[in-house]
């Protein structure tokens, strides 16, 4: 059953490169772009922290580090999982939905697994760099368990990224098209660039118990600042990711059920 | 095969007032309306039949398929096909059946056909020796050979028809939805498609239900008929028997050389003939229907005469069509009667 | 000119019909409001000035900055489509200039903004944010028109920025690419003031810094006296030289279609 899907998994993936190969020149502007993208944020804390030595007693490779968990976990996100963006507007309002209701797999494995996001790996690159850069600079030995520990918060902070937006992207089934929501929600996750603490604690409670972004980028980095304050809480990351996908995906099946009986 | 019972499906509309006002009133207060696109309809149709399933424009037709591949659940009644019920086991009934919607595509859009197929064989698990023997029939059957290299977005309508088609029935269904599949093609393309499934269900035994609006696919390739009108089921049986009930029914189209809308129909004629609706297009038009058991044509074109100055005029004999088009008819009138009731 | 009017006119009906998109829109400014507040507030918690300015004085640039550098932007999207989609062709056998049609409807769009976004935010970033007024009321008027021309050059980079979609699949990475490099360079994110001198010198030969970074400095009286009125001439080179590159470029583009048919 497993192995099905991911030989399948495998083979939507290769058709994909295929279309992706096609069009080489956009793949490199993609990823290019990106890059800048993430760039042109990272080089704006360089230079306020050419003024500055610290924000609010955290470092600049404490800052950097931070950046690096969020950008890589959100490349997870945007290469795999991009099409969530899309369910409204490219598969409900034209009707192409329904393709995916008569295959004899998972709905939203198939829907899911339609797209690859090139673009992304820019950002999967910026983010490994800009976590490689910071990594030598915090007070912490490296060894085998923390570098398991970092790609397991990485990996969990990619899912919290794909739970929101598959929970907002849902609402599409009731509402057409949720994608103005679904973009402000993804907007809130710029907070968590920066260290939760800096915020009101409204704002602060908001991202780690209502809409989880604290946990893509901001608790997972706390884990290996030393006297950060929140090492206990950062090891809920994994915790927190499974139990917002499953949630998620409750929420999907839901949406599903009300989309097969309303038909539109 | 399939089992229908009682099957309903009511759309709730919502309804709203235009402008922002109706926007921001519709948040906190909706109304709506219930249409009843489906209405208890039964039927029961056998493993190896081919059915069309036909009706006018919104009977019901689509929404009804919709159903039977589990993509929409019913208001109420009863579904099994091939022993399951589709809207609650999707994923198993979608492994038995094919579809093809005449509007959209099912195909990948962006990829070569023949990687699509490679797709679809990995997807319904089809046996790599049984994959390589159909693929290698239908390339045949329907000409695929020149078009498998190529992507499907770069396909003409026929051609991505063609290939849809073979899609559809690519895992050896035993169920195949035909939604309008010849829509838009050229006569060339609609006999190749014709001879392709009438092949694959005497070599399979596969089960055809076909909705079309093209009369020349059901004579050719269905035994049996199914007519929806508004919702309900109002003729199941074969096409032979439908002929004979109807077999005295004729349908006469006058052009008058004035606008058709001052015609009243002759006292003479007028307890023995009835007026069809027609289309806006054309503001001439004007069709009698009538029994020749009870009138001959003759004297209703004599009539005609006498009263208008008739410009052209056809006779449309008793084909499938001019009893669909009679029955369809009698379908608009209660329509535009419902409307004037609101 | 009576009909590019009316373009402007229904490109405001059709913003307004998108409520769902204007509140996404308002609500992800707020919170992007909301960001740079508690950032720059964090950055100030242990000192008082950087560069010479004050909280007051750094808050006041980066809120302005963020509302003007939403209509740096234009048509850009909207050109770009129709080039891909292959109406590019049709359009040019209508009775306008496609150009000129866009830039009506961004025109409206960006009243609309103003009017329905921009304005009703910035008052409350003046009530809430502790947000100044210009130092004079000189500087005040010489800030719109400078801004007016900021305005002016980015809706043409925009759109020049679009005719490279004749060449290019990848519309999305095309936007991106642009936003980064404004961002970057104009001086959106931070006063220019702020960055290495290197740095400085490069982009006062780029015409990004002219959209945002030059009305907002002369806003918050970082620019003042001759600097302004030299800042303001480079503006106008800018926006002449832009406009001509436009018309070159889409001539160019529109023989590619006419010949080659796209
Ligand atoms: N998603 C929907 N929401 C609301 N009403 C719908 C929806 N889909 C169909 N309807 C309505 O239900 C009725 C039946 O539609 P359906 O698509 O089944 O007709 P059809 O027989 O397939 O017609 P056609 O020959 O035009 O394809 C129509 O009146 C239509 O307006
Ligand atoms: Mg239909």
């Amino acid at each position: 059953m497993l192995s099905r899907y991911i030989k399948l998994y495998y083979l939507f993936c290769k058709q994909n490169l295929k279309v992706m190969l096609e069009y080489r020149m956009d793949f490199l502007l993609g990823v290019l772009s990106v890059m800048l993208q993430q760039f042109a944020g990272i080089f704006f804390v360089k230079i306020v922290f050419d003024h500055i030595h610290a924000l609010n007693g955290w470092t600049f490779y404490e800052i950097l580090f931070i950046y690096g968990i969020a950008a890589t976990g959100r490349s997870i996100h945007h290469i795999f999982f991009d099409n969530l963006w899309t369910l409204g507007w490219q598969y409900i309002r034209p009707g192409k939905f329904d393709r995916l209701l008569i295959r004899p797999i998972n709905p939203l494995f198939h829907f899911i697994a339609d797209r690859l996001q090139q673009d992304g790996f820019g950002q999967l690159f910026i983010g490994i760099i800009v976590i490689g850069t910071a990594m030598p600079h915090l007070s912490i030995s490296w060894g085998v368990l923390e570098f398991f520990i970092l790609v397991v918060m990485i990996i969990a902070s990619g899912f919290i990224f794909v739970a929101i937006n598959l929970f907002f992207a849902t609402l599409s089934f009731w509402m057409v098209d949720s994608l103005p929501i679904v973009w402000t929600i993804f907007n809130l996750s710029d907070f968590a660039r920066y260290p939760l603490t800096i915020y009101h604690k409204g704002i602060r409670h908001f991202l780690t118990w209502i809409v989880p972004y604290g946990f893509t980028a901001f608790y997972p980095a706390a884990y290996f600042i030393e006297g950060s304050g929140f090492e206990r809480l950062a090891l809920l990351t994994p915790v927190v990711a499974i139990v917002s996908c499953i949630f998620a995906y409750w929420f999907w099946n839901r949406g599903l059920k009300a989309f097969t009986s309303t038909g539109s | 095969m399939i089992v229908v019972k009682n099957l309903e499906k009511h759309y709730k509309i919502a309804k709203r007032d235009p402008g922002l006002r109706g926007a921001i009133k519709s948040l906190f207060h909706r109304k709506f309306e219930t249409k009843k696109a489906v209405k208890k309809i039964n039927m029961h149709i056998n493993a190896g039949e081919m059915v069309g399933y036909i009706g006018a424009n919104g009977a019901g037709k689509s929404t009804t398929i919709k159903m039977l591949t589990g993509i929409l659940t019913p208001t109420s009644g009863e579904v099994k096909v091939n022993g399951i019920i589709p809207y609650e086991n999707r994923q198993q009934n979608a492994s038995h059946i094919g579809a093809v919607f005449g509007q959209r595509t099912q195909l990948f859009w962006d990829i070569p056909v023949r990687e699509s197929y490679e797709l679809l064989k990995h997807i319904y698990e089809i046996p790599q020796a049984q994959y390589e023997e159909t693929l290698k029939e239908f390339v045949d059957v329907l000409h695929l050979e020149p078009l498998l290299g190529i992507p499907v977005r770069q396909l003409s309508l026929g051609q991505k028809m063609r290939c849809e088609l073979a899609a559809a029935f690519l895992h050896r269904p035993k169920v195949v939805y035909l939604d309008e599949p010849t829509i838009g093609l050229d006569v060339a393309v609609k006999v190749r498609i014709r001879a392709f499934i009438k092949q694959m269900n005497a070599r399979y035994g596969t089960t055809v239900l076909l909705t079309t609006h093209d009369m020349q696919d059901i004579e050719e390739i269905c035994q049996r008929i199914i007519i929806i009108d508004d919702g309900s089921v109002i003729y199941d049986g074969s096409i032979q028997d439908i002929k004979s009930q109807f077999g005295d029914k004729r349908v006469i189209h006058f052009e008058l050389e004035d606008a058709a809308d001052s015609f009243v129909l002759p006292e003479e004629i007028r307890a023995l003939t009835e007026v069809l609706p027609t289309s806006d297009e054309d503001p001439h038009l004007v069709s009698l229907s009538f029994s020749n058991k009870h009138i001959s044509g003759a004297e209703v074109i004599h009539t005609m005469m006498n009263h208008y100055s008739v410009a052209d005029l056809t006779i449309a004999d008793a084909k499938i069509e001019t009893i669909v088009e009679e029955i369809y008819g009698r379908g608009m009138k209660k329509e535009v009667q419902h409307e004037e009731i609101r | 000119m009576r009909k590019y009017v009316e373009f402007a006119r229904v490109q405001m009906q059709v913003h307004a019909a998108y409520s769902a998109w204007f509140w996404a829109n308002t609500f992800s400014i707020l919170l992007r409001m909301l960001v740079i507040y508690f950032f720059w507030k964090a950055v100030y918690s242990s000192r008082t000035e950087i560069e010479g300015l004050p909280f007051e004085g750094m808050i006041t640039y980066i809120i302005i900055a963020m509302f003007l550098q939403m209509f740096v932007s234009g048509v850009g999207q909207e050109l770009a489509h129709t080039i891909k989609d292959g109406n590019v062709a049709i359009e040019l056998m209508r009775p306008y200039n496609l150009i000129t049609r866009l830039v009506a409807m961004d025109l409206g769009d960006k009243v609309i903004h103003f009017v329905r976004g921009a304005l009703p935010l910035s008052i409350l970033a003046f009530i809430f944010m502790d947000i100044t007024l210009p130092t004079s009321w000189q500087s005040g008027l010489l800030f719109f028109i400078s801004a007016f021309m900021g305005i002016w050059i980015g809706t043409f980079f925009d759109l020049l920025i679009a005719i490279l979609a004749f060449w290019t699949i990848n519309l999305w990475g095309l936007q991106v690419m642009k936003e980064a490099v404004i961002s970057f360079f104009s001086g959106a994110l931070v006063p220019l003031i702020l960055f290495p001198e290197w740095f400085q010198t490069i982009s006062l030969f780029l015409p990004f810094q002219a959209m945002v970074y030059v009305p907002v400095a002369i806003y918050t009286g970082i620019l003042s006296g001759t600097e302004a009125w030299l800042a303001l001439g480079s503006q106008v080179f800018w926006a002449v030289s832009l406009f001509v590159l436009l018309r070159v470029l889409w001539s160019i583009a529109i023989k590619k279609v006419t010949i080659f048919g796209g």
